[in-house]
């Protein structure tokens, strides 16, 4: 006797849980980073070989491929280098209000910081705003003492 | 160096294919060594290419093997786009060791997972994870906005990207997201995701596969009457970070480059008679196309007025309807492959390029256009 070849098929659900990683980074530039925030500083590494200035400071030239440990530190104001508008969210579920996402060249970095920008319509931004940070008002030293970014009036 | 063509292409697409991932794999090899007059016995090595992630299990080729007809055979995996996995099987085949190749991709993204979160385990687990700002879509449309921002285009020019894709897909039979009537207001009217991208600028969610065949010299000549010749490769991996300027790619460039010089090319853009790009978003299509120097930087709004990425334009520019009709994670590139075999087959149909020769087609993976692979192949040995 054969079985039924037609199409039916069957789902099962399945989640894959396999435990709970615990990222490792080096440490020195992040860690030169969340301590800055903990003054309300932003601080990255500078590339000798190319100028290039990192935040957070990688402890290698992505480009040169040489050691780097040059601090230095940045504005935590910038410009604005591209943006884009959530609606819906990544899982398909439309938002209720918007929220804009930037790449913010903060000023003295050349590497791009990814913020929020609060306060402006959708319509009202551009490429080339002016922001700058708003911090938490008690620091502790992590990447969300930055609460978000508002725009700057120069 | 060895001579090595392509000598056969199958392919199945759909939102929702109906199938386990074995199944459609089995069908669809099964069917392609029929349609060929071969068995799995005339394949020398399998290169196989899925996603770990895609999958939901680790060693996504673990189910793959004996589907294809690996069983006991030659088989090596690749997990990124399928571009790369085709050039692989390349570089097996021209080592000597091998004649024949049979490269098969495959995933389904369509109802089994949403691949736009297997993306989002591609960020910096350390620092873009933890911000939770960025993920595949967010990152096309910053993309997206640095191009149109960087040559002062409208908006509306991805519409009409999009909508050429779409109508160009409705016309193929392995595609699935056509949209026959498609126009730049119909795309603008789709669901707003991450402005500037819209529902119909985006890839479809694919269940889909994807094989190549491809032999040596003198069995590439027993196999078939008409192989595309593999001419030129490249590949370029730009730095995971966006420290750069999204509006044009050099990663692109390079791979393009590399390609272009290994096929003996002086002047592509005069030489090719059309490219298949993985342009998973309708704004990537521009910046691969001016990567590559098919078009003047910034050019998108031109290009579209004038048609010259039309099937009978100056440069058709995925006249299959590109990523835009159907994209299976991993199996994307070989498709593109697949595509261009097609047209210098003269078997594209209702979306055939007038004496196509000579093709290029595109693959990518990653965040921003971050890895590309480029392929050029041609009705002419070289």
């Amino acid at each position: 006797m054969a079985f039924e070849m037609g199409p039916e098929t069957r789902q099962v659900q399945g989640m894959w849980d396999i435990s709970t990683y615990r990222y490792r980074m080096e440490g020195g530039g992040v860690r030169l980073l969340t301590e800055a925030m903990k003054e309300k500083r932003i601080k990255g590494v500078r590339c000798n070989e190319c100028g290039m200035v990192y935040v957070p400071g990688p402890t290698y030239c992505r480009k040169c491929f040489v050691d780097i440990d040059e601090v230095v530190e940045v504005e935590d104001r910038g410009t604005v280098m591209s943006y884009c508008v959530e609606l819906a969210d990544v899982r398909g579920n439309p938002r209720e209000t918007p929220l804009i996402s930037a790449m913010i060249e903060l000023d003295g970095a050349d590497s791009w910081f990814v913020g929020a920008v609060v306060g402006i319509e959708p319509e009202e931004a551009s490429v080339g705003m002016r922001v700058k940070a708003v911090w938490a008002e008690n620091p502790v030293g992590s990447l969300s003492d930055i609460e978000y970014f508002e725009v700057l009036e120069e | 160096m060895r001579k090595v063509a392509i000598v056969g292409q199958a392919q199945v697409n759909a939102s929702d294919v109906g199938k386990s991932r074995e199944r459609m794999l089995f069908d669809l090899c099964k069917g392609f060594y029929d349609g060929m007059g071969i068995t799995r016995h005339d394949i020398d090595t399998f290169v196989l290419c899925s996603n770990d992630f895609a999958a939901g299990h680790t060693i996504s080729n673990v189910f793959e093997d004996c589907p294809v007809g690996a069983y006991m055979k030659d088989e090596t995996k690749v997990e990124a786009d399928g571009v790369m996995a085709v050039t692989y099987a390349l570089a097996r085949i021209m080592s000597g060791l091998y004649d024949t190749a049979l490269v098969v991709g495959n995933s389904q993204g369509g109802s089994v997972m949403r691949p736009y979160l297997v993306m989002d385990y591609t960020m910096s687990p350390t620092y873009d994870r933890q911000l939770g700002l960025l993920n595949e879509l967010s990152s096309a449309a910053l993309q997206a906005r640095a191009y149109l921002d960087a040559y002062g285009l409208g908006d509306e020019v991805l519409d009409r990207i999009a909508a050429r894709n779409l109508r160009n897909a409705a016309k193929n039979p392995d595609a699935f997201n056509g949209k026959a009537d498609a126009t730049p207001e119909s795309v603008a009217g789709s669901d707003k995701l991450y402005e500037p991208l819209k529902q119909d600028h985006c890839f479809p969610f694919t269940d889909g596969a994807c094989v190549l065949l491809l032999a040596g010299e003198e069995k590439a000549k027993e196999l078939t009457d008409k192989p595309v010749w593999i001419r030129g490769v490249g590949d370029s991996l730009d730095s995971y970070y966006p420290e750069r300027n999204l509006a044009r790619s050099k990663s692109v460039k390079l791979a393009g480059e590399r390609a272009f010089k290994m096929a003996g090319m002086n002047d592509p853009a005069g030489e090719l008679d059309l490219v298949e790009v993985s342009a998973k978003f309708a704004s990537q299509e521009p910046i691969i196309c001016e990567g590559l120097g098919l078009f003047a930087e910034g050019s998108a709004s031109d290009v579209a007025v004038r048609g010259l990425a039309e099937i009978d334009g100056a440069m058709p520019v995925s006249p299959s309807g590109g990523a835009l009709g159907a994209y299976p994670l991993c199996a994307g590139g070989v498709t593109r492959v697949a595509e261009c075999y097609k047209q210098l087959t003269g078997s594209a149909g209702d979306l055939q390029v007038a004496d196509a020769r000579t093709a290029l087609a595109h693959g990518q993976d990653g965040l921003y256009l971050q890895h590309n692979a480029v392929m050029v192949v041609s009705t002419e040995e070289g």
